[in-house]
């Protein structure tokens, strides 16, 4: 039975990794390559690793740094962070990433999905799409570049738009949950989740395992997604590695666990 | 020895650290002369069917592998894109496959797997048809997979496990020397790890 | 000024109680080839060293005073956790037996192993605890790790050890704690170690002359402490008192080690020091391969004088390698890669001209005389985690 995949996500900023909270306010947590290999010690399902400069400065990924990482992980790997073209995408493949991650760049230049998918393959494109709720009206717009640009595009037409143009997978990301750990936005997921028929992976908010869970078991195929909870520990916000163990996990997959049809 | 055939697509290193760790010889071959010694051969693939094909073609590589896999016999280990590479043809792309196996490559199909998305990705579990060779000591095997195509063999014979995704499928094959699994060992942790040194102590 | 010199040149010998031997500069024998080791713990470790009722009676003393000084304030006590058995044992025994509410906090150099991390966790889960973390600027600290590297010292573990007595005292002035727990205990640490080889994390002349000269990044963030400001001001000023609880009770490591398991799910690390992977590498590998001096030796030693071994099970072990040499080659590559340098680079390190604290400029003298001081005003020893 194909499980729902829980994904601890990490932020990389000058070199290091951070937990942001609503994309600002940056707190260092840490060693990327030493997180990276305790998630993969603790057998996580796939980790995504994001560096949240790269494009907002028109700087390149750091390849040394994502062939470490990649070294370093048992479990599939999905980068992303100033990717640009074809060549950077293969690249980044040979290098060990199984999926590779694109915001900008597929907003500025969707025929780059699809070419991409020639490539590499569909299922190692992945779009992610940062929502954030603005303006008087609270509408849900796409924003690019760590959210600093506003893009006007409504997420649900854009979904739709990059799945036919390629993506393998979406990861819908809340601007406005993030670092808050106070749940994730079920709303928009429902209505993307509608219009979306490639994997979909949800990240922002995240506050238990009960989220995880609740999500799970709406949703018996998603991608739960997390940054904060993986990595901060107590009233404190201790950074402390943690994932849930096996068991925990293992009870998302039973038939027990799922909506009646 | 175990040879990983460097086209230029499929995660290499992976393999390379897997058996490295495990303290098992492990080299990567460029040249059809590294492919013509071979004791083992994993081949490896990542992306669309044409793309690897037109690689595998173009690496100089396609001529020492079917003369070592299918006249020398040596055991082959073709994972993902490179165990479809196997097959005859795939509804993904126009060129030929290899033909080590008689089989298709054909798209999950929506009437089977529903709503379900595609490609298939994430960790399912996957049942072995019998408890030797690949799968042998490994307990309640599940694996990493990340694919839209699925991989059909004419004869149910050659299926060594399925997993299920909406019905079942071909999982891992086995014909002869011959072996492939459609999930990604090098990326499914312990699981992984163990049936990569059962294939390397064939 | 005595010129140093090291390795002394004398013939092999070792202990006929313990197994400290020739490697350990400075170790004398008397006329029955009993090294001093032995003979410094019956005379002024053991009549010190007070288990059974009337450790108790101290413990439970100490405890009150605690008590007192935490009412109606968040913490009475401050504690370092690193995942390791005996800081480990020493927080379930104060929290769970004698209710103390410590600050626990635990300082990510950025070589925590998943173990430790992990038994961390259960730790503060069940018992209910709030953890602070101080995690150390990585960048810094890799450039301080490869700067100790370039200078060719034993000692490279300073980074990480002068990090957390800062962060501890950081703690201690911020949150206003006087009382800190410290898991340092004679039943495993009785015989001291070295000073030419574990030379004082302290000792800020010291540290400044090494990264000058080897340092590339800025030290930013990384915590600094003085030993001035924390063993004499803080100490003795501002009130703030060290106190090491398992040496006031029967304990036995690897009791301990059974209770964390079966209470918390805890589970034992593979060998010493394994909660980091950079501790590890240095006892286990860096130090005996290229020093000559294996710690564990010390280890062994305090725990044959406290009754937790014989010389024959120590004499055993050490014919092994203190880790497996697969897993040696390993944390080599991974080392490097982490530090940022090629493994070729670091093994020009590792075969470089042996050098040693008097080579690089520092303040021994004050910290020699400070010491003599301070035993004798108050009775205290080098030892322990400082």
């Amino acid at each position: 039975m194909l499980r729902p995949r829980i994904i601890p996500c990490l932020l990389i900023h000058n070199g290091g990794l951070v937990k942001t909270v609503q994309f600002g306010d940056p707190k260092y947590v840490g060693d990327p390559l030493n997180a990276v290999r305790i998630f993969n010690e603790k057998e996580v399902d796939e980790l995504m690793v994001v560096d949240i400069d790269a494009s907002r400065h028109g700087r390149s990924p750091n390849e040394q740094l994502i062939a470490q990482m990649a070294a370093e992980c048992r479990m599939p790997l999905c980068y992303g962070g100033g990717i640009k073209s074809v060549e950077q995408v293969e690249r980044l493949i040979g290098l060990g990433v199984e999926k590779v991650a694109m915001s900008s760049a597929a907003v500025a230049d969707s025929g780059l999905l699809g070419r991409c998918a020639e490539r590499v393959g569909r299922q190692s494109v992945v779009v992610v799409i940062d929502v954030k709720t603005s303006g008087l009206l609270r509408k849900p717009e796409v924003v690019t570049l760590n959210g600093t640009n506003r893009t006007g595009l409504d997420p649900v037409k854009f979904a739709q738009s990059v799945q036919e143009a390629g993506a393998g997978e979406i990861v819908l990301n809340s601007v406005d949950r993030d670092g808050k750990m106070a749940g994730y936005d079920l709303e928009l997921i429902e209505r993307v989740k509608k219009v979306v028929h490639v994997p979909l992976t949800v990240l922002g908010g995240a506050g238990s395992f009960d989220d995880i869970r609740a999500l799970a078991q709406r949703y018996p195929v998603i991608g739960a997604a997390a940054g904060s909870l993986f990595v901060f520990k107590g009233k404190y916000r201790a950074v402390l590695i943690n994932y849930p163990p096996r068991s925990e996990r293992d009870v998302l997959a039973r038939p027990s666990a799922r909506p009646a049809a | 020895m175990v040879t990983l055939a460097d086209y230029g697509l499929g995660n290499i290193q992976a393999f390379a650290h897997i058996y490295d760790r495990l303290n098992i010889p492990v080299e990567v071959a460029t040249t059809p002369g590294q492919i013509a010694k071979a004791e083992r051969i994993i081949l490896p693939g990542v992306g669309a069917f044409d793309w690897a094909m037109r690689r595998l073609n173009a690496s100089g590589l396609r001529e020492a592998l079917d003369e070592r896999v299918l006249k020398g016999g040596v055991p082959v280990l073709g994972v993902c894109v490179g165990m479809q590479m196997m097959a005859r043809g795939s509804d993904e792309g126009a060129l030929p496959g290899l033909g080590w196996i008689d089989a298709e490559v054909r798209k999950f199909d929506a009437s089977v797997i529903g709503d379900s998305p595609l490609p298939h990705m994430g960790w399912n579990d996957v049942h072995p048809a019998s408890s030797g060779t690949l799968f042998r000591g490994i307990e309640a095997p599940r694996y990493y997979f990340l694919h839209t195509y699925y991989f059909a063999p004419d004869s149910s014979a050659d299926v060594l496990a399925t997993a299920n995704y909406g019905s079942d499928f071909a999982a891992a094959v086995a014909r002869d020397n011959v072996f492939g699994t459609q999930f990604h060992p090098e990326k499914s942790h312990q699981w992984g790890i163990d049936l990569l040194r059962n294939f390397a102590e064939l | 000024m005595t010129k140093h010199v090291y390795p002394e040149r004398r013939p092999y010998q070792i202990c006929t109680k313990l197994v400290m031997d020739t490697s350990d500069p400075g170790i004398t024998f008397d006329a029955d080839g009993v090294c001093h080791h032995y003979h410094d713990f019956h005379q002024n470790v053991k009549p010190h060293w007070h288990v059974g009722p009337e450790g108790r009676q101290r413990l439970e003393a100490m405890v009150d005073l605690i008590k007192k000084d935490g009412k109606g304030r968040d913490f009475d006590c401050l504690m370092g956790l690193s995942g390791g058995a005996d800081s480990s044992f020493m927080l379930h025994m104060m929290v769970k037996e004698f209710g103390l509410r410590p600050l626990v906090f635990h300082v990510d150099g950025g070589w925590n192993s998943e173990l430790a991390v992990s038994n961390i966790q259960v730790l503060i889960d069940k018992l209910g605890l709030d953890l602070f973390t101080e995690v150390i600027n990585w960048e810094e600290m890799r450039d301080f790790q490869l700067a100790m590297f370039k200078s060719g010292v034993p000692h490279i573990d300073i980074p990480q050890d002068h990090a957390f007595i800062a962060v501890l005292y950081e703690f201690a002035k911020k949150y206003k704690v006087k009382y800190i727990l410290n898991g340092g205990n004679i039943s495993t640490e009785c015989v001291r170690r070295p000073l030419d080889i574990i030379y004082w994390g302290t000792d800020m002349r010291q540290i400044n002359d090494i990264l000058g000269r080897f340092g590339t990044v800025p030290m930013k963030t990384y915590p600094f402490s003085s030993i001035f400001y924390h063993k004499l001001y803080l100490r003795y000023f501002g009130g703030v008192k060290v106190f090491k609880p398992l040496n006031y009770m029967n304990y036995v490591q690897s009791e301990a080690k059974d209770t964390l398991e079966r209470e918390y799910g805890w589970k034992p690390y593979p060998q010493k020091h394994f909660e980091s992977r950079f501790t590890r590498f240095f006892e286990g590998y860096w130090l005996p391969t290229r020093f000559g001096y294996d710690m564990r030796r010390v280890e062994f030693s305090s725990m044959i004088l406290t009754g937790q071994m014989t010389r024959d099970e120590a004499l055993a072990r050490l014919e092994q390698p203190a880790y497996d040499p697969e897993l040696i080659r390993q944390d080599f590559d991974y080392i490097a890669a982490k530090i940022g340098i090629t493994s070729d680079q670091l093994r020009e390190y590792h075969e470089m001209p042996l050098k040693f604290w008097w080579d690089y400029k520092n303040i021994r003298n004050v910290f020699e005389a400070g010491e003599w001081v301070l035993s004798r005003i108050a009775g205290t020893r080098r030892g322990g985690a400082f």
